[in-house]
C-alpha cells in the first residue's frame, strides 16, 4: 500500500510538473534555441554551444527584452502588467468592500426575501461571460467605457461579488453576535460597531475573498479580449493576440512573462493556503 | 432606532444587489430581446424578426455540433479529472515527508491564466519544434499531430484541461478525506474489514457529497469553455468548436449580435438547470451545517 501510493504520485508529479519545468527553461532561452528542433535540455553558462548539443547557454535576455515593446505592438510587456495589476487590484479591492457590507447585512438584519435573495447572488456565478458580454459592451458604448480601465474594473467587481458575497457571509456568521451587543451596550452606533467590532474581526476572510477575487479577475480572458482589444489590453489578452505574429511567437519572452505573471498569484496562494478550499466551493465547505 | 436600522441595512445590502442587477439582469433581459432582433455589432438599423434567428438554430447544424463537442468535452474532463483528483487525494491523504510540498506544487497549473497556457501548449505539442513530439521520436515512437489532426485536436485541449484542473478535483476530495472521522477506520479495523470493503463502504460514501460538490463546480466550468479553445485552435475549428466558442464567432467575427443573442438563450437554459442542480445542493448542504442561510 505504501508502494500504491507512490506509484501515483510520481508519475502524476512528474507528468504535471515537466511543462512548468519546460516554462522555467525555455525562459532562459534564445528565441532560436526555443525553437529548434533538436530541443536541449540542460542550462549552461558556456556561452558558445555546438548546435544540437544538450546544453544551451542560459540567458536572461528574455526577461530583458519584456521591457522593450515586441514587434507590432505599441507597448512592452510590463504595460500591459500594469494594467493587470491596476484592475485586479481596484476591482479586487470593490468587490471585498461591496461583498464585506452586503454579507454583514445579510448576516445581521432581517432582509424580506434574503434566501432568494442570496441565491440570485450564487446563480450570477453561472452566467457564462459570453451571454452578457454583448448588452454589457452596448450598455458600455452609452458610457463610453468600452477599452477603458475602468469598464473591466465594474465587470471583474460584478462578476465576483458572487464569491465575494458568499465567502464573506460564512466568515461574518462566525463572529459571535453577542461582540455587537456589547459594544452597542457600551453606546456605539451601529455603524460604529461595525467599524470597530466586525471589521477588524473578518480581516483574514476578506484576505482570503480579496486573493481569490484577484485570482479571478488576473486570468480572466474572454471579457478582456471582446471589450478591450485597443487600450487597458491585459496580460492574457496581450499574449494571446502574439499568436500569428510575423516575427514567429517570441515563446522566451512568453515564458518568462508567464513566470513574472504567476508569481503574485502563488505568493497569495501560499498565504491562504489554509482557506483555499473555503475560497473554491463558495464558503460551504469550513476547514 | 428601528427607523435607522432599516435604512442602514439597505445601505449595506443595497450596492452590490444594485451592481449585481445592473451586470446581471439588464443584460439577460436585453439579450432575450436582442435575439428577436437582426441587431449587427457594427450597429446600423435594427429591427424585430420574431422567432427567425431560433429558427437558424434549429437548421444551423453547427449549433449541433458544437452542443455535442462541449458534451463530450465537459464528460470526458470531468470523469477524468474526477478520478485522476481522487487516486491523488488517496496517495496523499496519510502524513508522510515532503507531503505539504508536493501538494502545494501539484497545484501551481491551476492558478495560471488558461488563455496563456493555451498558447504555451501550442509550442510543448508543436509539431515541428515542440518537446513532446521530439521525446516521442527519440524512444522511436509515433508522433501525433496534436495540433492540426483533426481528430486529435479535442484530445489536445483536454489533455491541457486535466493539466490544469486536476489539482482542483484533488484539492476538494483531500478536504473530503481529511473530514472523515478516524474511529470509523478504527472500528473497521477491528471489523477486519477488507481495505476494498473500507474503500466501498467507508470512505467511498462519506466523501462522495463532497466529490459531487467538485464535479458541479467544475462541470458549470467546462460548460464555459472558451480560453483553451481560443488559444489552441481559434473559435471556428468545426473540431473543436464549444458552444462558447460558436458563440463568439458568430457575434464577434459574423457580427451577427441577433443570431448570437439567440444561441446565448439556448445555452443559458443548460446552464440555468444545471446552476438550480448546484443551488439546491448547497442549500442542503449549509442546512446540514446548521447554517442559516436567512
Amino acid at each position: 500500500m505504501k508502494y500504491l501510493r507512490w506509484l501515483v504520485i510520481i508519475p502524476y508529479f512528474c507528468l504535471a510538473t515537466l511543462p512548468l519545468c519546460w516554462l522555467f527553461f525555455t525562459s532562459l532561452k534564445t528565441q532560436e534555441a526555443a525553437i529548434s528542433p533538436t530541443a536541449s535540455l540542460i542550462p549552461s553558462t558556456a556561452e558558445n554551444i555546438a548546435p544540437g548539443d544538450l546544453t544551451f547557454s542560459a540567458t536572461l535576455d528574455a526577461y530583458r527584452k519584456l521591457a522593450t515593446p515586441h514587434t507590432g505592438k505599441a507597448h512592452a510587456f510590463f504595460h500591459y502588467l500594469f494594467n493587470s495589476v491596476i484592475i485586479g487590484l481596484l476591482s479586487t479591492l470593490a468587490s471585498v468592500v461591496l461583498g464585506t457590507g452586503c454579507a454583514y447585512g445579510f448576516s445581521r438584519f432581517r432582509i424580506a426575501g434574503a434566501r432568494d435573495w442570496l441565491f440570485f447572488i450564487l446563480s450570477t456565478r453561472f452566467l457564462p461571460p459570453l451571454a452578457v458580454v454583448v448588452p454589457v459592451l452596448m450598455m458600455y458604448r452609452v458610457f463610453n467605457l468600452p477599452n477603458t480601465h475602468l469598464g473591466l474594473i465594474l465587470l471583474y467587481t460584478a462578476f465576483n461579488l458572487s464569491l465575494a458575497v458568499w465567502l464573506m457571509k460564512g466568515f461574518i456568521d462566525e463572529i459571535p453576535r453577542a461582540y455587537e451587543e456589547a459594544a452597542l451596550v457600551d453606546g456605539y452606533s451601529p455603524l460604529q460597531a461595525f467599524y470597530k467590532i466586525i471589521l477588524p474581526h473578518s480581516a483574514t476572510g476578506m484576505a482570503v475573498t480579496a486573493v481569490f477575487c484577484l485570482i479571478s479577475a488576473w486570468n480572466e480572458y474572454g471579457f478582456a479580449l471582446a471589450l478591450n482589444n485597443a487600450e487597458a489590453v491585459t496580460v492574457p489578452v496581450y499574449f494571446a493576440g502574439l499568436q500569428g505574429n510575423i516575427q514567429g511567437i517570441p515563446w522566451p519572452q512568453i515564458a518568462a512573462g508567464v513566470l513574472i505573471f504567476v508569481v503574485p498569484i502563488a505568493v497569495f496562494t501560499v498565504l491562504v493556503r489554509n482557506h483555499l478550499l473555503r475560497g473554491v466551493t463558495f464558503g460551504t465547505i469550513k476547514q | 432606532m428601528r427607523v435607522k436600522d432599516g435604512v442602514l441595512k439597505y445601505g449595506f445590502v443595497g450596492p452590490a444587489l444594485v451592481f449585481l442587477i445592473a451586470f446581471n439582469i439588464f443584460p439577460l433581459f436585453y439579450n432575450i430581446y436582442l435575439s428577436f432582433t437582426d441587431a449587427e455589432l457594427s450597429g446600423g438599423v435594427t429591427q424585430l424578426i420574431g422567432g427567425r434567428n431560433y429558427g437558424v438554430i434549429f437548421d444551423d447544424t453547427r449549433y449541433g455540433t458544437a452542443l455535442r463537442t462541449t458534451g463530450l468535452f465537459v464528460v470526458l474532463a470531468v470523469a477524468t479529472e474526477l478520478i485522476l483528483g481522487f487516486a491523488l487525494a488517496l496517495a496523499l491523504q496519510k502524513p508522510f515527508w515532503g507531503k505539504p510540498a508536493i501538494t502545494t506544487i501539484l497545484l501551481v497549473p491551476m492558478m495560471l491564466s488558461p488563455a496563456v497556457m493555451g498558447l504555451y501548449w501550442n509550442f510543448i505539442l508543436n509539431g515541428h519544434y515542440g518537446v513532446v513530439n521530439q521525446a516521442l521520436s527519440v524512444f522511436g515512437l509515433f508522433q501525433p499531430q496534436w495540433l492540426t489532426d483533426p481528430d486529435l485536436k479535442l484530445f489536445s485541449i483536454l489533455m491541457i484541461d486535466i493539466w490544469m484542473w486536476t489539482p482542483f478535483m484533488m484539492l476538494i476530495a483531500l478536504a473530503g478525506l481529511n473530514a472523515i472521522p478516524n474511529h470509523l477506520y478504527e472500528a473497521a479495523a477491528i471489523d477486519r474489514a477488507s481495505r476494498w470493503t473500507v474503500f466501498r463502504r467507508i470512505t467511498l460514501p462519506l466523501c462522495s457529497p463532497l466529490l459531487f460538490l467538485a464535479v458541479l463546480l467544475r462541470t458549470t466550468d467546462a460548460l464555459k469553455q472558451f480560453d483553451l479553445v481560443m488559444a489552441v485552435t481559434g473559435p471556428n475549428d468545426r473540431a473543436t468548436q464549444t458552444l462558447s466558442a460558436l458563440l463568439y464567432q458568430v457575434m464577434f467575427r459574423g457580427y451577427k449580435i441577433g443570431l448570437g443573442s439567440s444561441y446565448s438563450i439556448v445555452i443559458l437554459l443548460i446552464v440555468i438547470a444545471l446552476a438550480t442542480i448546484f443551488i439546491r445542493y448547497i442549500a442542503g448542504i449549509q442546512a446540514k451545517q446548521g447554517r442559516e442561510t436567512a
